[in-house]
């Protein structure tokens, strides 16, 4: 296993930071009644894209989920037309017709947020199977949590990506909840990765709020992918420090204050800071303007979004076929 | 289920059942192809260590809870009067170590993992009598044997009719003290490596180790140990330890199963047979790996100070106290 | 296809032509689905792929329908040409999210960014006492989806140039076989041709009412034709070919000249394909209609097995011609 240069964890650090930022500026406008539909936060799943994500170019595909905003942010997306994108207008990623739930840049190689739970596996599946086909070595990623674990769509892509070994990953972010329902009430495991050896593959547990292990088990599952191996369930055990949709965290019903601030302990971002600290790889002075540097791109972003035209009705009947 | 037990239970020492459904599943599944053990099977061999005690005696039986309810759903399955120790439960291996101080005095303990699920247990409870059950292909200090005489063997124990001496061999133990911060313990292997981060955890890259320290050396086993053996084997019986410092570009090195399903080169620059009063010391920046796994970050300037001795747990030879059982009374049937 | 060449081949035998053209011509292109390549598909569409191709391009599945067509997707997204095989179209069931949710949308989601040249060859079609999970005429669930393209070829003919047609297409598109015309023979050119998507063909002309039917049911409309001859009625038979996009002109064009239409289709006549076409034929030539639209379907039912039932169950030439006569007011 590769351990990261310190280019590479101050690239990290960046999309995690990327990530927090825009999220919790985009719960802020979506609270304010300026973002329109559903929401769904990335804050405190951090770690994950950006430790898989780096391992990542352009050309190699990912698919994420309905809570895809970091995962596009950590594979490249910019700001603005993200926010765009969010706001409903013209000028963003999906011309404001996908919206949060449906994000998507397949120059970045990012195959959409997906508004289905489970949706995204088989899909990356053929990804990995057009990879594979074409003798490159690019491989697909694709992020689910432990909810759509349960849905068929999973079982039948984790099946065939190890019967044809295709260079796909399984990234499931179990953030112990499917919505609003507790792992423990929604399957009799407590460990998705048990589940890969049903279908011939490893599966492996790391750490999802350590930026570095999460980083250091992608890879090696990356490049048992590149090398022909075939896919790899590596599961990162992660908590949602939003909703399941919006920001409100505390006073929530179906999990405790004191289970949340537990995992806050663990912040992805403020342990990995430390230890960056400690490395001298990056102060604490530096970190907090990286943070505000990101905060301007950030409103810069929004600023674009709420200059930005809506798009034209004409538009309506645009791209349903090609 | 009444096959010949051997007491009553009104005086029976206490049975201690740890299992931990996190072992077996990091990520040298994936760079060594290592087993995989999933928590069906630990749950599975948990059911029948607890078939295996109630077969010779009524011990209460004292159990890790989990979130994955690997003990429990055994005990349900089986519907005994096992009761769950009372402990938080952070699922993390504070658990463990919770759980061992919890079990103190207990009669014996099975332990159901690999080695750093031994070691964490030791940390709570450093010589407590240990029957270590291996999941997984990449321990030293757990043996991969049969759960169901297992237990039977901790049911024999229990009536405390053996002295623990004739059927169990104290192990050897590291001890960690760390400037400024709390002491470690590990029993197999204690290694210096020039990792700035814990990571996913596994030791798999040879150029980045500095120095270990082994109390035992086997060539048969994996890890480091199995890089010890190679050098200079070291038995669990003797009373000594071994150090060795690394260097990729040394002329000397050796071939060695670091990891389960990979063999590497490891250059190894200086040796020394240590005896438990002798210290090595290791300075930071690094990461210090216990049992196989990085564990700790040792900052610059920061020093490890390392002793071996032989006061960490009594590991249980189960062949042992069955025959010596079978010798002192033959388990007819009632 | 008047100038069609002299060679017949089977319907079945048609398919494979079309689809080993696309082979040859598009190197993205590969077919996936169950016993496609070892078995050569269950109804023989794909014998002989398999040697002349490998299996790198003729790809046995495991029996998963969500996974075999997210597979296509998700390969088609990121340019290859799948050409998916759903043995049966009863099985769509299996897999409705990623034709729905994912194949139909994921272009107009993306904002144009996604391109999805897609194929999917699946069976409908009853008659064959293969009862109700296995006989199923569903394209009406197809043609409610934007972003789908839904075609039914009837001939041989254009089986082979529909399916051509549809690989070529930059858009996913259901190429929708009847099972029971698999073994009809017709003239079928060897070099590629495509038949396009989106025409109606008038395959029958007459003055007096239109049948407006597709797949295996033009055979029966025209033998109603045939029927209806005898007394001195000449009825205009329109296959559709292509469901969605569908030739309305044509269909208004035929309406015009014979101021009656009848709808007919396999399918289940309640909600079927039939309501929509006869609601664009009064939007779109009310004054032109010397009688309400009629249709023809199968009854609210799931198919039946026993053959008696199966063939009540089943429209055909003797209930299309009976419903004309009745239209006309014989």
């Amino acid at each position: 296993m590769d351990q990261p240069t310190d280019e590479v964890l101050l690239d990290i650090h960046r999309r995690m930071v990327r990530i927090r930022v825009f999220e919790t500026e985009a719960g802020r406008m979506a609270e304010a009644g300026k973002i329109p539909g559903a929401l769904h936060l990335y804050v405190g799943e951090e770690a994950v894209a950006a430790g898989v994500m780096a391992h990542l170019s352009d050309d190699d595909w990912i698919t994420s989920t309905h809570r895809g905003h970091g995962h596009l942010i950590a594979k490249g997306g910019e700001f603005d037309r993200m926010f765009a994108e969010l706001f409903g207008r013209a000028t963003g990623y999906c011309r404001g017709k996908g919206g949060s739930m449906h994000i998507s840049n397949m120059d970045l190689g990012m195959l959409g947020a997906n508004g289905i739970v489970g949706a995204g596996p088989p899909i990356a599946v053929g990804a990995a199977f057009s990879t594979k086909f074409r003798n490159t070595d690019r491989v697909a990623v694709s992020f689910f949590g432990d909810g759509a674990s349960n849905e068929g769509s999973f079982h039948e892509a984790a099946n065939m990506a190890a019967l044809y070994k295709l260079p796909a990953i399984f990234v499931c972010e179990n953030n112990g909840y499917g919505e609003y329902t507790p792992q423990a009430n929604h399957q009799a495991i407590v460990d998705v990765a048990d589940r890969a050896s049903g279908y011939g593959m490893p599966g492996v547990i790391v750490d999802g709020m350590d930026a570095v292990a999460v980083y250091e088990a992608a890879g090696a599952a990356i490049e048992r992918a590149r090398s022909g191996d075939g896919p790899t369930l590596l599961e990162c055990k992660t908590y949602r420090f939003f909703d399941h949709v919006g920001v409100r965290g505390m006073g929530l019903s179906y999990r405790t204050d004191e289970e949340l601030e537990e995992w806050q302990k663990r912040d992805p971002i403020h342990m990995f800071e430390a230890r960056l600290d400690e490395l001298g790889v990056l102060s604490r002075d530096d970190a907090a303007k990286i943070h505000e540097g990101v905060l301007e791109e950030v409103r810069a972003g929004i600023e674009f979004a709420e200059s930005s035209p809506l798009p034209d009705p004409e538009t309506l009947l645009e791209d349903v076929y090609a | 289920m009444r096959q010949g037990r051997t007491d009553t239970g009104t005086h029976l020492g206490v049975i201690g059942l740890v299992a931990n459904p996190a072992s077996g599943k990091d990520v040298r599944r994936v760079t060594a192809r290592a087993s995989v053990f999933d928590n069906q099977e630990k749950s599975a061999m948990v059911r029948r260590c607890l078939v295996g005690i109630r077969a010779f005696a009524s011990a209460p039986i004292r159990y890790m809870p989990d979130p994955h309810h690997v003990a429990r759903s055994a005990v349900d399955e089986l519907r005994l009067a096992a009761e769950p120790l009372d402990i938080a439960i952070d699922a993390n291996v504070g658990d463990t170590v919770r759980a061992a101080r919890e079990l103190r005095g207990a009669a014996a303990v099975i332990v159901l993992g690999g080695d750093g699920t031994n070691r964490a247990f030791a940390k709570g409870w450093l010589d407590a009598p240990l029957i270590a059950l291996s999941t997984g292909t990449n321990n030293a200090f757990p043996t991969m044997q049969e759960a169901t005489t297992a237990g039977a063997a901790a049911g024999v124990l229990a009536t405390r009719e053996l002295p623990l001496a004739a059927v169990a061999r104290q192990a050897k133990a590291i001890h960690v003290d760390i400037d400024g911060e709390d002491p470690d313990l590990a029993l197999i292997d204690a290694v210096f490596t020039r990792d700035r981060f814990v990571g996913a955890r596994a030791l798999d890259d040879p150029s980045r180790l500095v120095a270990a320290f082994l109390t035992r050396a086997d060539p048969a086993g994996v890890g480091m140990t199995s890089v010890g053996g190679f050098v200079h084997p070291l038995s669990a019986a003797e009373d000594a330890a071994l150090t060795v410092e690394f260097d990729a570009s040394a002329p000397h090195g050796v071939n060695a199963a670091l990891a389960p399903g990979r063999f590497e080169r490891i250059g190894i620059s200086k040796l020394r047979l240590l005896n438990f009063d002798d210290a090595i010391r290791w300075t930071g920046p690094g990461a210090l790996a216990f049992d196989g796994e990085r564990e700790r970050i040792l900052k610059v300037g920061q020093t490890a100070t390392l002793t071996a001795a032989r006061d960490g747990p009594w590991v249980v030879d189960v062949a042992k106290v069955l025959s010596h059982a079978v010798c002192r009374r033959p388990f007819t049937n009632a | 296809m008047a100038e069609a060449a002299q060679r017949e081949i089977t319907y079945v035998g048609a398919i494979a032509e079309g689809a080993r053209t696309i082979l040859n011509e598009q190197e993205g292109a590969f077919i996936a689905g169950e016993d496609v390549a070892g078995a050569g598909g269950v109804f023989g569409s794909y014998r002989g792929l398999l040697d002349e191709f490998g299996s790198d391009r003729i790809v046995d599945t495991p029996i998963s329908e969500e996974g075999i067509v997210g597979l296509g997707v998700g390969a088609a997204a990121t340019g290859l040409r799948p050409i998916i095989d759903i043995m049966f179209m009863d099985f769509m069931g299996e897999c409705m999210d990623e034709i729905a949710n994912q194949m139909a949308k994921m272009r107009y989601m993306f904002g144009g960014s996604a391109k999805l040249p897609i194929t999917v060859v699946t069976m409908s079609g009853a008659g064959m006492n293969m009862a109700a999970q296995h006989s199923q005429s569903l394209e009406v669930w197809l043609c409610h989806l934007p972003g789908l393209k839904v075609v039914t070829p009837a001939t041989p003919y254009d089986a082979k140039g529909m399916l051509i047609a549809a690989a070529r297409d930059d858009n996913p598109v259901f190429v929708v076989m009847n099972k029971l015309s698999l073994r009809n023979q017709g003239p079928v050119p060897e070099e590629a041709y495509e038949v396009p998507i989106g025409a109606a063909e008038v395959v029958r002309a007459g003055d007096d009412l239109t049948f407006v039917s597709y797949s295996r049911m033009v055979s029966e409309a025209v033998k109603a034709a045939e029927a209806l001859s005898a007394d001195g009625i000449e009825a205009e038979v329109i296959d559709l070919k292509s469901l969605q996009p569908m030739d309305t002109d044509t269909v208004i064009e035929s309406v015009q000249k014979t101021h009656r239409a009848v709808v007919v289709h396999e399918a289940v006549r309640f909600a079927g394909l039939g309501g929509e076409i006869a609601a664009q034929i009064q939007e779109l030539a009310f004054d032109d209609l010397d009688a309400p639209v009629a249709r023809v379907g199968a009854p609210f039912s799931p198919v039946p097995f026993s053959s008696v039932l199966e063939q009540t169950y089943l429209p055909n030439a003797d209930k299309i011609a009976a419903e004309a006569r009745q239209l006309l007011g014989m």
